[in-house]
């Protein structure tokens, strides 16, 4: 195969998403398309103007719930891991639960857990923890349980006690998976945020744009959806760009 | 042995406390399995929710056909981009930054566009589905080794049979992971397009049942879409099985 340089590739794709937004923009402009259904580029750029304001403190609302979920999930993933994973009669007797309660559409018990917690934000916390909790669990379980035996073998033939073993041999062999579930737990936590503000929310993003939608305001709302893409992919980069530089710093 | 029992036990002390807590708290709100046996029963008699087979089938229709636009988009996409290095470097990173945007997302777009019934769930499905089976080719083509094809073709072999003999059987054991995955997510997707908003499916039944309080009924709709869900996510891995061994 040839070689393709970066500067062509770069172009590609500035030259793909300029040709889309102009085949969009001339598209609606000439009545093809309904604007009721899809708006001109331009006026989804005006409508984030005029929803500019109230937008952005709907996603700081969303993005808090978010942190909060995140935080938690993040906690009770790593701790039910390590306990989950180092030992060897918890991790037989409930794994075919974890896999079960992982594979799950936890989308079936949202309506439960709207009853139970109300509308606004409890739930919204609960159901994102719910979401992030999850990947992070299984991927810190499995790598407790591949970790070198003799590792713990020889840590114990020195006597160290079972906190130093958790704190100095496992805890750093599960680094990786740590970040691996970060980056995974971060957008299912946004992702279940975001689905509770749908259902039942009273603010946050996610009311914004069902609210927005059923009014069939759609250059705001295509505004609000770019919004929260735009703000969940930086969180992703940023999230990578740590990550690589912990992994250089780790060696 | 030992595990069985524990596993059981867990099984049994859960229901058990369950069943206390709810009948001593508020049934309503907790149901208890004494009450939502009965239910399912119910709701399996057809006495609860009489249209309960009309709706399962429109959510198990369009689970098949999201899926199936998945599958062709997802297959046509994965391969143009894994086949020409140019449109694959330049669009991948597109994609790949899509997939970090949590897909419910597109949803209230994808209601507005295509309005409340059957054709926002597909859209919607069709969505989730699509990203693990364009990934899933992309990750398979990777491990194509290029020795391979470069030997085959020495050989004289057109590119229809450096595709089918070389680049098929190398890419298949990635790629049914990624079609079972995808068919996990196009079943998701139909089920919380219809939760979130529709007339019809067992979404429609399930928001029914918990707007009227009606929780065992509820409690019983769940099991029955369970019983949707893994019933497909066990073909699915039949088919998986079967495929992973003719490709060894």
């Amino acid at each position: 195969m040839e070689r393709v340089s970066a500067p062509r590739v770069r172009r590609l794709q500035l030259v793909s998403v300029l040709l889309l937004l102009a085949v969009w923009e001339a598209t609606a402009r000439a009545g093809w398309a309904d604007p009721l259904f899809v708006p001109a580029p331009s006026a989804v750029a005006r409508a984030l103007g005029t929803i500019g304001g109230p937008a952005l403190a709907a996603l700081g609302d969303t993005l808090g719930k978010t942190a909060i979920a995140y935080v938690l999930s993040m906690v009770l993933g790593v701790a039910a891991g390590l306990a989950v994973g180092s030992i060897r009669l918890l991790r037989e007797v409930l794994n075919p639960f974890v896999v079960a309660l992982y594979g799950m559409p936890k989308i079936l018990v949202l309506p439960w857990i709207v009853l139970l917690l109300g509308y606004g934000t409890a739930p919204a916390i609960f159901y994102g923890t719910l979401h992030g909790l999850f990947p992070v669990l299984v991927l810190v379980t499995g790598a407790v349980r591949d970790v070198d035996k003799t590792l713990v073998t020889v840590a114990r033939a020195y006597g160290a006690t079972t906190w130093q073993l958790y704190w100095k041999v496992l805890l750093p062999a599960i680094v990786p998976s740590v970040f691996a579930g970060m980056r995974l737990g971060i957008v299912f936590c946004l992702l279940g945020v975001l689905v509770v503000e749908m259902f039942a929310g009273i603010r946050g993003m996610g009311y914004v744009m069902g609210a927005l939608a059923n009014g069939f305001q759609a250059a705001e709302l295509f505004a609000a959806t770019a919004l929260v893409s735009a703000a969940s992919i930086a969180i992703v980069l940023a999230l990578d760009h740590v990550s690589e530089r912990l992994s250089h710093w780790r060696g | 042995m030992k595990v069985l029992a524990i596993r059981a036990a867990i099984v049994v002390a859960l229901l058990g406390a369950w069943e206390i807590i709810g009948r001593t708290a508020n049934p309503l709100l907790y149901v208890p399995p004494s009450a939502a046996v009965p239910a399912l029963g119910r709701l399996l008699t057809r006495d609860s929710y009489p249209d309960l087979a009309e709706h399962l089938l429109l959510t198990l229709r369009e689970i098949l056909v999201a899926y199936a636009l998945a599958i062709a988009a997802g297959l046509g996409c994965g391969f143009a981009l894994g086949f020409n290095r140019l449109v694959g470097r330049a669009y991948g990173p597109i994609l790949a930054a899509l997939y970090a945007v949590p897909a419910v997302v597109w949803y209230p777009s994808l209601m507005l566009f295509f309005g409340l019934d059957a054709a926002s769930k597909i859209a919607f499905g069709f969505l989730l589905g699509f990203f693990p089976v364009t990934l899933a080719v992309l990750a398979g083509i990777r491990q194509v080794d290029p020795h391979l094809v470069t030997v085959a073709k020495s050989y004289g072999a057109g590119p229809l049979t450096v595709f089918g003999r070389v680049v098929l059987p190398a890419t298949l054991f990635t790629l049914v992971g990624g079609l079972r995955t995808g068919l996990a997510l196009s079943v998701i997707g139909v089920i919380v397009g219809e939760i979130l908003g529709s007339k019809r499916g067992m979404g429609a039944l399930i928001n029914h049942a918990y707007g009227l309080l009606r929780t065992a009924d509820y409690v019983a709709l769940v099991l029955v879409t369970l019983a949707l869900i893994v019933g497909t996510d066990v073909v699915a891995g039949l088919v998986e099985r079967k495929a992973r061994a003719w490709s060894e």
